[in-house]
């Protein structure tokens, strides 16, 4: 992300990890911008440390099963009441020899969606994967 | 690393505000129950190694990622509808 979008994303949408994330503890703040026009697609960038992000997706399109249940420790950390309230998006990695992209259904990234507040959250469901392929035959 | 004993339903503290009970043994396993303040995030090791792992791998490789988002074709990705007022 340029510098400029950094500036022109404004506090307003900044979330806050305010443990840093799993491997990068020091990354507490990250903003968000579209990758695809359809905003299926984004990306989530470190202000700290701009050369650190990670390519997130909007996860229903791709997989419309998908309920994470979001445990209750992690409920009253975010200040989660409904799940309206939450906004969820799945980290998405390539495989570099395959080109095949994956999503981490099991552990998504979860923000308050009025507060940004945002974690990390490893849930219980253990058939989740961390790597959901997502394209199949491109 | 400190080690200490402890029989079915005694517990450990550690800090102020953290406490680890055995609840069960059975086997090779063994059940602990763990109270802690809620900005104390807990895993089961494995599980966080894991996931440290792949959020390295998703973030070294997050330029490919990106241009491979680009390359896939609109239908592939279907479009987003979000539910009026969320974010």
């Amino acid at each position: 992300m340029s510098d400029e979008a950094v500036a022109a994303a404004g506090d307003a949408s900044i979330l806050r990890f305010d443990e840093g994330i799993p491997g990068f503890a020091d990354a507490r703040n990250f903003v968000l911008h579209d990758l695809t026009e359809d905003g299926v697609f984004q990306q989530m960038t470190c202000l700290e440390d701009p050369e650190l992000a990670f390519v997130v997706l909007y996860p229903w399109l791709a997989f419309p099963d998908y309920s994470p249940e979001l445990p209750e420790s992690d409920q009253q950390a975010l200040g989660i009441t409904n799940p309206a309230e939450a906004v969820v998006f799945c980290s998405v990695l390539i495989d570099e020899e395959e080109g095949e992209l994956f999503a981490n259904l099991r552990a998504p990234f979860i923000a308050h969606a009025r507060t940004l507040t945002a974690r990390q959250v490893v849930l219980s469901d253990e058939s989740l994967p961390m790597r959901a392929p997502l394209t199949q035959g491109t | 690393m400190l080690v200490l004993t402890r029989r079915i339903d005694e517990s450990i503290v550690i800090g102020k505000q953290i406490v680890v009970t055995v609840l069960e043994v059975r086997g090779d396993q063994v059940r602990i129950g763990i109270k802690a303040p809620r900005e104390i995030q807990v895993h089961r090791e494995e599980v966080l190694r894991a996931i440290e792992a792949e959020n390295a791998q998703a973030a070294g490789s997050a330029a490919r990622t990106r241009q491979a988002v680009a390359r896939m074709p609109q239908a592939a990705r279907k479009r987003r509808v979000d539910p009026p007022g969320s974010v």
